[in-house]
């Protein structure tokens, strides 16, 4: 187990270190450089000179990148180029917003999609082929429905018709009320897809486990059908649904930034959307580093988890 | 004519017959003769047709505006209803769908062209090529794609062009991987081998039995790249990000009835339900490829 988590330890490194690379590459090759693309037609000549020196573009390649590293080290990110607030400020207060949202969405989700899913396998192996059916095709269109089209019906009916959630207004962490209405819908619409996914992988796991001999034996014993899938046919699902909250997890952080977006929720990718619309490319550069990071960090997390789980696979 | 039913009636019957082949092979093609085959054409050729006739309905053109009959509710004449600028948003949405259709064919034929050749490059030759290239596509998938997407956007502006890169790039790291993983499973078999045996060239080898082996489950895969590719697209048309206005995409139509969701329901919603059948449908495509090359679900 050691040595399995030191090697995955080890690629989080690496890729880390790709992660960086390859962002600050990329901004270089930004048409003419960060610094004219920033000013447009405002400045030009000497001033415009003068802003180059002053985000460190003159200096040589392999300066900049060592001045890059080091600010991401020590967390001295810089200022943001239209507000001039610290970067790792700025940061630091959505974070946890965005985070909230992720969280709890992946909680919501698990709670709905882990009885619906059982149900449809426990369906399906009885040989109710119509709820199944439903209970699968219906994921597979809510799946498919754009996140922010789910949003924007959702804004629709509950919060303009309805009027049961606010559409707009401030999030303070010292008014948890605020907080709870403000992301109650947001939450909602990202969980929507996560459930069709999680439901569809769960069926396959139940369905898979509930034709195997041991489920067989547990029957034959006299086991009522619930107590079978307590005690086996969940328990071993829980293996893949572990690996697809993990792969959701990129999907989750890209439907965060469309739900900010839309419910005007001041987190990282609400950040992210004005610093592209500014042109500040040093926070937008820090802004990819960010995701990419936690993005990283959580597949690391659900490849040690499922290994822990297991315990079938030897080290 | 009838009289050649008398004195060929050899001809006519082998004419019988080759047609009776015809309409076999047809119930045969286990590719057409499925019900997610046949779901996804019901949905994409009429909207295809609707796309490519657009010009000759009696539809008011996507950029004009009628001052005379802003936000209305949809109706005979404006079956999605109008916009705040009187704009139709029926045909607005009809050339969004062509830009969909662009976007969702390009990406999954890029996508496919550059993960069909690395992967196989990797896959084939392992060692340092497959090392190079597996960190790259590890760096690579280390980012949400929608986030991979924008950041390339905000190097590359905005744009059809820029768009159908972005989402590619994003994507082609995705194909890398299942290429090589098809082609790792196929260089053992024993067709290979034999081939080998007869001194067969690596280049035939990849050519004449590694790619036509793994094309179909790529096939699988670029459906689904093109449901996916048409809803990133919407989502950076949506954001902002994407196809700019005034030229109409699915994703900037809701973006700009978002605004008025209240007086006019119709701008947003109308346009998105279009996403999802097109979705649905490559989706249904995918499902189609996939049943009818699986031997385990032949009937």
């Amino acid at each position: 187990m050691l040595a399995y988590s030191l090697k995955k330890l080890l690629q989080l490194v690496v890729t880390t270190i790709g992660v960086v690379t390859l962002v600050f590459f990329a901004m270089r090759l930004i048409p003419g450089d960060a610094a004219a693309a920033m000013a447009g037609d405002t400045l030009s000549g000497a001033a415009l000179e003068r802003l180059r020196d002053q985000m460190g573009l003159n200096d040589p390649l392999i300066v900049q990148f060592w001045t890059f590293v080091r600010s991401l080290l020590v967390l001295d990110l810089g200022r943001t180029l239209t507000t001039n607030l610290p970067v790792s400020d700025l940061i630091m207060s959505a974070a946890p917003i965005t985070l909230l949202i992720a969280i709890a969405t992946i909680i919501l989700a698990i709670a709905i999609a882990i009885p619906l899913g059982t149900m449809a396998a426990f369906m399906a192996h009885k040989g109710h082929k119509t709820l199944d059916n439903m209970i699968t095709g219906l994921a597979m269109i809510i799946d498919l429905m754009p996140s922010f089209w789910t949003a924007l019906v959702f804004l629709l009916i509950f919060s303009l018709t309805l009027g049961w959630f606010p559409a707009s207004g401030p999030i303070s962490w010292d008014d948890p009320y605020t907080i709870v209405m403000r992301l109650a819908l947001p939450i909602l619409v990202l969980s929507l897809s996560q459930v069709a996914i999680l439901a569809r992988m769960t069926r396959t796991a139940v369905l898979e486990v509930l034709s195997e001999d041991y489920v067989r034996t547990a029957r034959a014993m006299g086991w009522s059908e619930l107590r079978v899938l307590f005690r086996h046919a969940l328990k071993n699902a829980a293996l893949p649904i572990v690996t697809v909250v993990g792969l959701s997890f990129g999907n989750l952080l890209n439907g965060t930034i469309i739900v900010e977006a839309i419910f005007t929720i001041p987190g990282v990718g609400t950040v992210l959307i004005n610093g592209i619309n500014s042109r500040d490319y040093q926070l937008v550069q820090v802004l990819m580093i960010f995701y990419a990071m936690l993005f990283v960090f959580i597949n690391f997390a659900t490849d040690i988890l499922y290994r822990a789980l297991d315990p079938r696979v030897k080290f | 004519m009838s009289n050649s039913f008398i004195t060929q009636p050899a001809r006519v019957h082998a004419i019988w017959m080759s047609r009776r082949r015809v309409l076999d092979k047809l119930r045969q093609n286990r590719f057409l003769m499925n019900s997610k085959t046949i779901g996804a054409f019901l949905i994409l050729v009429p909207i295809a047709l609707l796309v490519t006739l657009a010009p000759l309905l009696p539809l008011q053109a996507p950029l004009e505006t009628n001052l005379m009959a802003m936000m209305l509710p949809p109706s005979l004449e404006h079956p999605f209803g109008t916009d705040r600028m009187g704009r139709d948003i029926f045909s607005r949405s009809l050339e969004g769908v062509k830009v969909s259709l662009q976007v969702g064919l390009s990406v999954a034929a890029l996508a496919l062209v550059m993960g069909m050749l690395l992967g196989t490059l990797a896959g084939f030759f392992g060692g340092i090529i497959d090392r190079a290239v597996m960190v790259i596509v590890d760096i690579f998938m280390a980012f949400p794609s929608l986030l991979l997407a924008i950041g390339l956007i905000a190097i590359m502006g905005t744009g059809l062009v820029p768009v159908v890169m972005a989402i590619a790039i994003a994507d082609i790291p995705r194909f890398i991987r299942l290429q090589r993983s098809l082609v790792l499973g196929l260089r053992t078999r024993a067709y290979i081998d034999a081939a080998r045996t007869v001194q067969a060239s690596q280049f035939w080898l990849m050519t004449r039995h590694i790619v036509p082996n793994s094309l179909a489950p790529m096939l699988v895969a670029a459906s689904i790249s093109a449901a996916n590719a048409i809803l990133v697209e919407a989502s950076l048309s949506f954001l902002g990000l994407g196809i700019m206005p005034p030229a109409p995409s699915l994703g900037n139509l809701i973006r700009e009835g978002q605004l008025y969701m209240e007086q006019a329901w119709w701008i947003s919603t109308l346009p998105g339900v279009v996403i999802l059948l097109i979705a649905i449908s490559f989706h249904f495509l995918s499902d189609g490829i996939r049943q009818a090359l699986d031997p385990r679900s032949r009937k």
